[in-house]
């Protein structure tokens, strides 16, 4: 496939396969070697770069996705004699150890500072929690950021690449096709014709595809389709375009308001380089059970739309899935979008997740909850968790006893709930937990939503 | 002490000489150079832990131009040599571990390496397996010589069972800590390289030039001249790139024999995760004697730790296990007694700390339970307890005026932490109910620089220095940077020497065959041992260059440039050591480095999930050459322990490693890192350069005891397990209280 981008401010055009990592583009293709192989699976954030304006994993990114884009990597960020402020401070506050994360972390600090001016320590944090740094302690990484912070900054004169698109144009040689299209209607044509592979943001398929698990022979990616990007308000119901990356969700006021579980479970997604490229439609069509943006979807009674070339129809969220990475969702259509009514003013939201670690991390439980208090009862409650079972579920037995509940009588209907919470799941043991401490923990966070209703 | 002595470049917090080439993404790592004429090298594994290997066979699918070496293909003797030879490069006719490589496979390229992978036909018949450490106590198998004990060292001293007999209080308990996988962020590789001479060249992410070169001499029959092993920018290596590069290089080594070609071996992350050597996983029982006022009369330790299936370097960490389990206490009378079993599991291996943050782990485990158990506070039961100097290890070794820290750091963490305050503030903080606890724990941990007892004196570490024309000193060791600093710190200490700016020394990068054997870069060894004999080399050249230039040069160094000069020290020790390796009694350690931590945590107790919030550390380490450098040090390390202590769990099924990759294996990240405060303390040591002594693998000695003594007075329940995940918190939650 014939892309070209820009890459370091200089526009590059390049013959390579479609799937080709961006990671592997750059190493390879163009000799910039600055970004490094940690893991193939965007964990590590070694081969992170800035890929119109927002951080990147390489490693997950196909090539394709690269075309008509502006590519920032280390090798055009400074020079000893001309750093850029986040390098001079890296130097000085002695944050670099072994240097393989360094690439990496630098790019994430600069993106975090083209965003933001005079950041916060935990923003600091939350911003370069994808890049993982085993020299470190990642103290003086944290200090050097603040320091740099301070300077003066150098904007990379970068301006984020914008429409219109051209095609990247398919070679003889390539083992897949890719389609671009720019609208809906396109999309869903193609998809009618069969065997063709959705790609939202790539970041579950980059791994699939790298690990040769899935090997599609078209893929339709959404990324230029604008319908189904942005959030808008329907009558009383945002309407969140499912190709939206989790980065843009986290910034829209109106969701942040409305439906604070979604937010809260939307920043919990991986890191900032997961987050610039996933989407809502990838996490419910992967069908994880341990998927985070799901919980909320079935908490706040979102129906998801999907659409084909015979139309469209909408599914409640929680009647969308039907097993194990199972969904109701035909081979021609796509998630176009998910509809979440705005909850009554008053309604508490509440999402919380127990994962392997503080960020980067896969969920051993997962809860959204929904309740409102009309005259000292429980009204409309919703419970959905998520890694306990083949699916994200709604906690339909703890619901019942809750739904009508006197606010008097909390402290019983917590336990009440939180013990049939723990009966109802059905979670497993596997490599990050087992099904005790998911049952368990199910329970608890079912009892704290509860009791934190009186205050 | 004395007063602070005149210096500039010892002490100065330089940056690191390779920082502007790293953070600007100059620096080139193994994968990152190209390589295109190279072949591509990989191994054939077995996916069961124990079998008899009937057959390794190419099936009709095998590409003509690939090549399949087996054990009876080899043309070597069959042994990657360690600490013993018995582990084979090749499985011959048992495998002993999942995942031990049957055969090696080269192809020109990536293609025809996967085609030839899948084209290689491996016969195994299963056998029962060893897989847990009390099989292999009871000598099942046996897996390893008549009865699994791979190594076994005891200490006694003094007369233990009458001293139990006489104690006030007995305090018992047994601690368990897991595998820790390095992680580093560069995985492993080798390229290696046949030379015209029918020897073979390797370059490499490594930590111990002369190991390999060692390995490959033995193996391939080669002298040394033939074998040249050099190395590769190293993104990380926390012992992980001790032992096993020297396989991995006899790997590359044969086929690029075999090929006449340079075979490439680089992992990804996930076969360096399932096939690298990890830390061992242990077992302790400790009882310890106390008599009324609380003073340590006695200990009995059983300290048991899991070697895999071969011998690696299972001994050596295992002794040095032993001469640390008793921790930086006075111990008048002492039964110790170290195993180390062979199971069906992959070898374990070095992992900075190197068998002593398993025994601090224990010792510091049962300090805490005996100060419950006592009614004390944690720090007073140690203050009663830490060894000053004049007092004697229970192995012999008595402590010589100024060498003694332990109180030092340990008032002065308990000092800067406002540690009884932090105490109080976290238990008015838990009364008031919520889901969040709070806990503070205090640690003290000591660790031995350089090799235990006589090692240093048995591998006599060399140094040599050149003196340039352009008037630079260029230092020859095989001590590598491997992000620690040895190529920032080793020149400021001879710029020091040489009263020459840093920038007038220049690091030649380890290669056989243009630095001498300086050692491996591990024990905690580069810095005080290497260093020491660094200065030693300096001085001389200094000397040279001045009978040269005439004493009136104002820069003899520079004057004498184009005089070839070069000199060269080997360690001599001190006369004053005494040590008996037979009976492993006497002055093992000749700089111990001293460190003591307080951890706060945050535990959240629907989930238990545990947050450090803050970890402040003293180490005490004789000089901070570079104390920025040094900072980082403590940091880093101190996240290793900290995350080995509750988050890094890597479990075992059916003889794998279970968590074999980086999404599984969780090593923390910036918002999993506590805020750090670090205090330096000094009391220069007459053993190393400018009174250094080590530091690399103190840190993270600490990290886990303290944690876990934070969660201990969070949640008011006792913890007995490295790491203590949140699931093992749970259920014992609910045992105990509600
Ligand atoms: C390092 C890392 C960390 C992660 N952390 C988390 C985490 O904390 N929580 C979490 O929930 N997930 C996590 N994930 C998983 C992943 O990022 C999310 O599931 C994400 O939402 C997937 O979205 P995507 O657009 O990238 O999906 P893609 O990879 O593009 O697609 C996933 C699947 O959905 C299909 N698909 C995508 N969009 C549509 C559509 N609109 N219509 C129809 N089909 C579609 C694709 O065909 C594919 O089968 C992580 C992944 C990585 C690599
Ligand atoms: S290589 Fe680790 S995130 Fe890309
Ligand atoms: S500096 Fe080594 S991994 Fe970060």
């Amino acid at each position: 496939m014939k892309i070209s981008m820009w890459v370091n401010g200089v526009h590059r055009d390049l013959e390579v396969p479609p799937l080709k990592r961006l990671l592997d583009v750059l190493r390879e293709d163009l000799d910039l070697v600055g970004a490094k192989e940690g893991c193939g699976e965007g964990e590590c954030g070694a081969c992170a770069v800035i890929l119109d304006g927002r951080l990147v994993n390489s490693c997950l990114l196909p090539a394709y996705r690269a075309h008509g884009r502006v590519v920032r990597t280390i090798e055009g960020l400074g020079t000893p004699e001309r750093p850029d402020p986040v390098q001079a401070a890296f130097v000085a506050e002695g944050a670099v150890q072994c240097g393989y994360c360094i690439p990496g972390l630098v790019m994430a600090s600069r993106a975090l500072l083209d965003d933001e001016a005079g950041p916060s320590r935990p923003r600091i944090r939350e911003a370069l929690a994808g890049n993982l740094c085993r020299c470190t302690g990642y103290e003086r990484v944290v200090r050097a950021v603040e320091l740099a912070a301070r300077a003066p900054q150098r904007a990379c004169g970068d301006e984020p690449a914008a429409g219109p698109w051209s095609s990247p144009q398919a070679s003889t040689g390539d083992d897949v096709t890719v389609h671009l299209p720019t609208t809906l209607r396109e999309a869903c044509e193609l998809l009618a014709r069969g065997g063709v592979t959705v790609v939202g943001g790539a970041t579950d398929l980059g791994v699939l595809l790298h690990e040769g698990i899935v090997s599609p022979a078209a893929l339709l990616d959404l990324s230029r389709v604008a319908e189904v990007h942005g959030v808008r308000r329907e009558g009383g119901a945002l309407v969140i375009g499912a190709a939206t990356p989790y980065a843009d969700l986290m910034r829209d006021p109106d969701v942040a308001r409305d439906l604070p579980c979604l937010h809260e479970a939307v920043r919990t997604v991986g890191a900032p380089a997961i987050q610039s490229l996933g989407t809502l439609g990838g996490n419910l069509v992967n069908g994880s059970p341990g998927a985070d943006a799901v919980p909320p979807l079935l908490a706040l009674d979102a129906r998801v739309r999907l659409v084909s070339a015979a139309g469209e129809r909408e599914v409640s969220a929680d009647a969308f899935f039907t097993g194990y990475r199972a969904t109701v969702r035909r081979d021609d259509e796509l998630v176009a979008a998910v509809v979440v009514p705005v909850p009554a003013a008053g309604t508490r939201q509440s999402f919380r997740k127990a994962g392997t670690r503080r960020a980067q991390a896969i969920a051993k439980v997962n809860l959204a909850a929904c309740a409102r208090i009309e005259d000292g009862t429980l009204r409309e409650v919703r419970l959905a968790a998520g890694s306990v079972g083949p699916t994200v579920v709604l906690l339909r037995v703890a619901m019942a006893i809750l739904e009508g509940g006197r606010v008097a009588d909390l402290e019983r209907l917590a336990g009440a709930a939180a013990a049939a919470a723990r009966d109802e799941v059905t979670p497993i043991d596997d490599v990050r937990s087992t099904e005790r401490y998911r049952r368990e923990v199910t329970g608890n966070l079912v009892a704290r939503f509860v009791t934190s209703l009186s205050s | 002490m004395p007063a602070p002595p005149d210096r500039r470049h010892v002490g100065a917090p330089l940056p690191r000489l390779d920082a502007w080439g790293k953070v600007t993404g100059a620096t080139t790592f193994l994968s990152d150079e190209p390589r295109s004429d190279a072949w591509l090298g990989a191994a054939v594994r077995s996916p069961l832990p124990h079998a008899r290997l009937v057959s390794v066979s190419k099936t009709a699918a095998f590409p003509p131009q690939a090549v399949l070496l087996t054990a009876a293909d080899l043309p070597c003797a069959n042994l990657v040599a360690m600490v013993r030879e018995d582990l084979p490069l090749l499985a011959a006719d048992e495998v002993r571990f999942a995942t031990q490589p049957v055969a090696l496979v080269a192809a020109p390229d990536r293609e025809t390496l996967k085609a030839a992978l899948a084209a290689v036909a491996v016969e195994l018949e299963e056998l029962p397996a060893v897989l847990d450490l009390d099989a292999a106590l009871r000598g099942e198998g046996p897996v390893w010589g008549a009865d699994n004990v791979v190594a076994e060292y005891r200490i006694d001293r003094g007369d233990p069972d009458a001293a139990f007999a006489s104690a006030v209080t007995v305090v018992e308990g047994t601690y368990s800590t897991g595998y820790q996988e390095h992680m580093y962020l560069e995985p492993q590789g080798v390229v290696a390289t046949p030379r015209p001479d029918g020897g073979v060249e390797i370059l490499g992410s490594l930590q111990c030039p002369y190991y390999i070169h060692n390995a490959l001499k033995r193996a391939l029959g080669l002298d040394g001249d033939r074998v040249v092993v050099r190395q590769s920018p190293t993104g990380g290596a926390f012992g992980g790139k001790e032992d096993y590069p020297s396989i991995l290089a006899l790997q590359a080594a044969v086929l690029a024999l075999r090929c006449g070609q340079p075979v490439s071996m680089i992992y990804e992350r996930r076969e360096d995760v399932a096939c690298t050597t990890k830390r061992h996983p242990s077992r302790t029982r400790y009882r310890s004697a106390f008599d009324g006022e609380g003073r340590l009369l006695a200990v009995d330790i059983d300290l048991v730790l899991d070697a895999g299936a071969f011998t690696t370097l299972s001994p050596v960490v295992l002794s040095r296990g032993v001469l640390h389990v008793a921790g930086p206490y006075r111990v008048p009378h002492a039964r110790i007694r170290g195993r180390t079993v062979a199971t069906h599991t992959p070898p374990n291996g070095a992992f900075r700390g190197f068998g002593v943050p398993k025994a601090a782990f224990a010792c510091e485990r049962q300090m805490d339970r005996a100060a419950r158990r006592l009614g004390l506070d944690p720090a007073e039961l140690r203050r009663r307890n830490l060894v000053r100097d004049g007092d004697t290890f229970v192995f012999g070794q008595t402590l010589r005026p100024g060498m003694a820290a332990a109180d030092l750091v340990l008032e002065r963490v308990l000092d800067r932490s406002g540690y009884e305050q932090r105490r109080r503030e976290a238990r008015a903080f838990n009364a008031g109910g919520g889901p969040l606890r709070r806990g503070v724990g205090v640690t003290l941990t000591m660790h031995g620089g350089g090799f235990t007892g006589d090692g240093e004196d048995r591998i006599k570490g060399k140094v040599a220095v050149r003196l340039d024309p352009d008037g630079l000193v260029t230092l020859l060791v095989s001590s590598v940077e491997m992000g620690q600093g040895a190529a920032t710190v080793l020149p400021q200490i001879a710029a020091e020497a040489l009263g020459l700016p840093v920038g007038r020394i220049r690091f030649h990068q380890p290669d056989t065959s243009a630095v001498p054997d300086s050692g491996p870069t591990v024990a905690s060894r580069t810095t005080m041992v290497v260093g020491r004999i660094l200065v030693a080399a300096c001085r001389q050249l200094a000397d040279k260059a001045r009978a040269f230039a005439g004493d009136k040069a104002a820069d003899p160094l520079l004057a004498a440039g184009h005089a070839g000069l070069t000199a060269t020290a080997v360690y001599e020790s001190d006369p004053d050591i005494d040590w008996d390796q037979s009976t492993m009694h006497g002055d093992a350690y000749q700089g111990w480095s001293w460190a003591a931590a307080v951890a706060e945590v945050e535990v959240d107790v629907d989930t238990m999930e545990v947050r450090p919030v803050r970890l402040t550390h003293v180490v005490e380490i004789g000089c901070a050459v570079n104390p920025v450098l040094c900072v980082g040090q403590v940091e880093g390390g101190a996240l290793q322990g900290l995350a080995w202590g509750h988050l890094e769990e890597m479990k075992l099924k059916d003889g794998r490693y279970w968590n074999d990759r980086m999404s599984t294996y969780i090593i923390p990240t910036s918002l999993d890192a506590p805020d750090f405060d670090v205090e330096l303390a000094e009391l220069p040591s007459p053993r190393g350069p400018f009174g250094a002594k080590g530091l690399g693998e103190l840190p993270l000695n600490a990290g886990a005891p303290a944690l876990a003594a934070a969660v201990e007075d969070a949640l008011d329940i006792e913890v007995f397990e490295a790491p203590v995940t949140p699931e093992i918190l749970l259920a014992r939650w609910r045992e105990v209280s509600r």
